[in-house]
């Protein structure tokens, strides 16, 4: 797995566990399926975790999570599969500043979308990581400067600029 | 994903002989697989009269396509004419052979000698 | 007509090197095909059966001269010397290779043109009345509306990848010229009881494989609200939308699974949780873009014109022209006028590069630099004084645009079928060609009235053939193509889908049959009924009766021949 934040590749400090056995087992960090989260959390109150869950999750089942989890990975089936654009921005609307993972086999033309919907990182699977480099996802998400909408991204919209210039002006 | 592209047509009975028929990455042409390579000529197609050169010249597009050269490779039942010319015996895949039935002026059969 | 500013400029520019890159990415093997059709669809570029084709956007149907001017040097230089017309309003053209659209793309961000969206799973190109801003019964323009729409779907971080393609149309008119009732999203403007305009909001319709009218989600969204609103529908649907079975993905399916009650209150929940004003469009910004569809200084004139009335009287060409091809002007004095791309045996919507100079000449000069891309694959000249008519009719003859038949038998809409589409089963424009061609004559055409007729060379409907008033769907049946007829379709306010009249038949028999179907209409007409009017009238039985007499002496005639 290479795990991709807009500043390029870093270290993954999460393990991930998908039986509670195995998550009670893991040192430092560990990142868990939604399903076992409570349990987890109850058994090993002060333990840093994380929550993974599929796109298709209703915000409902994520919510009750949010306060507890320091990190949300949300995985995608595939790379053209938009669910998880809209979950994140629900996640980020409930509040949540941990960071928010986008899990799965993403191309690097979609890192812009997926960071202007709130997702802080992406991790691949080494194959897709292999075809398509970290240079290639740096180079994508500043392919474009500008964005329309306003609500997404990290600077104002051209809607925005353009009611600041004739505000300035 | 949605398809833009359907690959194969439904043909009856016997599948053989046949030519491999495919799509041009770079240009967008349909292509066939000749004695040395991709051809823009319909004439020009190999013709695979038994299984074993049909199951070798499938294999040659797949790894074609895989070298990112054509699109989409497909075996393509054809009825031979008395010249020997390979003919689709899909009405689609004979389009793809000659070009559009409202512009003859344009595609294969403006370019190459007819197959019949 | 909106021009872009320097953000709108920069985002096509970037655009352009986006794609540049992706193509280079492609071929050095970073991108498989798989995730580079994607790409390429949301550029536009299909892969047909001959070629690829590039799709160029028309937001809702609006060019000027200089633009079509660059779409003839790109027909020459790139393609094989013409491009075709479609019913979204946009134009293709069908040879461009890979390595050449980066540059096409150039050109066309040159001219402030793009071809965004034009394909994939997103946001389509936005369409809308081909008469706005023309129109006397309309509420307000459309075009404004559906630049902010145009603006605000152009590559949205969060649905450009949603489970299927999603098309909107916008109307501002009581008469409904851009069948929002068969879109994705249809919106249209309207006055409340307090005098306030807004939309109505129809939800879910389609055609294609299933057939759908949509909804009325919305009564009534104040017109501040429109982008927050579409956020909270696009949301539920990209949320919601169905992504294991591709022929059920589009919201139509989601919107009759879910049921209209329930789909309604999920949006309005989410649209609830919105954040209205953050995302709305500021009053500023929508004005700043009407400001740029305001009217044309037109002069002051009557609503006669001595000097057409003069050369109608004289010239029985012209004055059939006129007759047929205008639409009334709410300025005195105007008119708008249809360009049929459909000479007798032509292809549907297709234009040559000589013929796309000399009409760009003409609405240069005499519709204030401005022409439109109408959803029947022809043009419109919005604003013609009458005064230039005889001008504007001979210098149509010249280019082979002057034909006089707008509306009639002969204006068939039809799909690029198995000609050029990888996915059609049958022939569609030679079927087109043929009936034309049967029903040449004009006198025919004029006694047998306003009769929509369209073909879809597939499932997929490209041609619209539901809603056609005569629609004609080719098929593969037993490695042959074969045709159904069905009548009834409507795409206009009254919208309705066709009835199917009986089991397909062979290519050479559609002009005869559709000859029986007139047969049929013309003996069941009262008064001035226009086809669909009688079709309503009496239901689809009369011309079942008719076809099925028309099969049987097919029949009878066949097995006499052998
Ligand atoms: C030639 C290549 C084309 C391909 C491969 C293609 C593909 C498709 C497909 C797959 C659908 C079905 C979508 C669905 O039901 O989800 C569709 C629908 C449609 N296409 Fe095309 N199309 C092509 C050309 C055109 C052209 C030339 C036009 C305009 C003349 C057009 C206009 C439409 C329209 C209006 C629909 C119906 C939309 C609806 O379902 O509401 N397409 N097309
Ligand atoms: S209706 Fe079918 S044949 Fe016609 S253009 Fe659409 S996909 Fe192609």
């Amino acid at each position: 797995m290479t795990l991709i934040t807009e500043a390029g590749a870093v270290e993954d400090r999460f393990t991930r566990a998908d039986t509670i056995e195995a998550a009670l087992a893991v040192e430092g960090p560990v990142l868990i399926p939604l399903a076992i989260a409570d349990e987890f959390a109850t058994a090993r109150p002060d333990t840093e975790f994380g929550v993974s869950l599929p796109g298709s999750a209703p915000i409902e089942d994520v919510k009750p999570h949010l306060a507890k989890a320091s990190l949300v990975a949300v995985e995608f089936p595939a790379f053209a599969d938009g669910r998880g654009f809209s979950l994140v921005k629900k996640i980020v609307r409930e509040g949540f500043s941990g960071t928010l993972r986008a899990s799965g086999p993403l191309i690097a033309d979609e890192f812009a979308d997926a960071l202007a919907c709130g997702f802080t990182e992406v991790e691949l699977p080494e194959t897709m990581a292999n075809r398509q480099p970290v240079q290639q996802w740096m180079a994508a998400k500043d392919t474009m400067s500008e964005h329309y909408q306003s609500g997404y991204g990290r600077g104002p919209s051209i809607l925005q600029k353009r009611l600041a210039a004739r505000k300035g002006a | 994903m949605a398809k833009d592209h359907r690959a194969g047509s439904k043909v009856r009975g016997d599948k053989l002989p046949a030519i491999l028929m495919a799509s041009h990455l770079l240009e967008g042409d349909t292509v066939f697989l000749g004695d040395s390579g991709w051809t823009m000529d319909p004439t020009a197609a190999k013709i695979a009269h038994d299984a074993e050169t049909a199951a070798v010249m499938e294999a040659e597009g797949k790894a074609a396509a895989a070298a990112n050269t054509v699109i989409d490779p497909y075996l393509v039942p054809v009825d031979l004419t008395d010249h020997g010319l390979p003919v689709a015996r899909h009405f689609r895949d004979a389009m793809r052979q000659k070009g559009p039935s409202i512009h003859p002026d344009m595609g294969k059969q403006a370019e190459f000698t007819p197959l019949d | 007509m909106y021009r872009y500013d320097e953000f709108d400029e920069r985002f096509v520019r970037e655009r352009v090197a986006q794609f540049r890159g992706q193509v280079e990415r492609r071929l050095d093997g970073s991108l498989s095909e798989d995730e580079f059709k994607p790409l390429r669809l949301k550029n536009g570029l299909y892969l047909q059966l001959h070629a690829y084709m590039l799709r160029i956007a028309v937001p809702y149907g609006t060019l000027n001269s200089r633009q079509l001017r660059m779409l003839a040097h790109i027909a020459e230089t790139y393609d094989k010397g013409y491009g075709h017309f479609t019913t979204r309003q946009n134009l293709q053209f069908n040879w461009p290779k890979l390595k050449d659209v980066p540059d096409i793309l150039g050109l066309l961000a040159d001219v402030e043109m793009h071809c965004i969206q034009t394909s994939g799973n997103c946001i389509r190109n936005v369409t809308s009345d081909q008469f706005a801003g023309v129109a006397k019964d309309e509420v307000e323009d459309p075009r404004p509306t559906a630049e902010l729409i145009r603006q605000w779907s152009s590559l949205h971080p969060e649905f450009v990848w949603l489970p299927r393609k999603f098309k909107i149309a916008v109307t501002g008119a009581e008469h409904d010229r851009a069948a929002i009732k068969v879109h994705d999203i249809g919106l249209k403007l309207k006055r409340n009881d307090q005098g306030e305009v807004g939309y109505e909001v129809i939800v879910g319709g389609g055609l294609g494989r299933t057939p759908m009218i949509g909804k009325v989600v919305r009564e009534f969204l104040p017109k501040d609200e429109l982008l927050a609103y579409l956020e909270a529908v696009m949301r539920v649907y990209n949320s919601e939308g169905r992504r294991d079975n591709k022929f059920k993905a589009r919201v139509k399916i989601l919107v009759h699974e879910t049921g209209e009650e329930e789909f309604r209150a999920r949006v309005e929940e989410e649209y609830a949780k919105l954040d209205g004003p953050t995302i709305n469009a500021p009053e500023e910004e929508v004005e700043r873009i009407a400001a740029y569809f305001a009217a044309p200084t037109y002069e002051d004139l009557p609503e006669t014109s001595q000097v057409l009335e003069q050369a109608r009287a004289i010239d029985p060409e012209l004055d059939r022209f006129v007759a047929q091809n205008s639409f009334e002007h709410k300025q005195p004095g105007y008119i708008a006028l249809t360009i049929a791309l459909k000479e007798i045996g032509a292809v549907p919507g297709d234009m040559s590069a000589d013929q796309m100079r000399a009409f760009a000449d003409i609405a240069e000069k005499y519709s204030f630099d401005e022409f439109r891309v109408t959803h029947s694959q022809n043009l419109v000249l919005p604003h013609v004084r009458k005064d230039d008519l005889p001008a504007v009719h001979a210098a149509l003859k010249a280019a082979g645009l002057a034909s006089a038949n707008a509306g009639l038998i002969t204006d068939i809409i039809a799909c690029p079928g198995l000609d050029y589409c990888a996915l059609a089963t049958a022939k569609s424009i030679p079927i087109a060609q043929a009936i034309a061609k049967t029903f040449a004559d004009q006198e025919r055409q004029k006694a047998i009235g306003e009769l929509p007729i369209k073909i879809s060379g597939c499932i997929n409907a490209c041609g619209h053939h539901h809603v056609g008033a005569i629609g004609i769907l080719g098929l593969e049946k037993g490695g042959r193509e074969n045709y159904q007829i069905t009548v009834g379709g409507d795409a206009t306010e009254h919208a309705s889908l066709g009835e199917r009249l009986g089991p397909g038949i062979d290519a050479e028999d559609v002009p005869a049959a559709i000859e029986a179907i007139v047969e049929t209409y013309l003996a069941e007409k009262t008064g001035e009924e226009s086809f669909i009017e009688t079709v309503r009238r009496t239901g689809a039985e009369p011309f079942k009766a008719g076809f099925a007499a028309f099969i049987e002496s097919r029949t009878a005639q066949h097995e006499a021949a052998e």
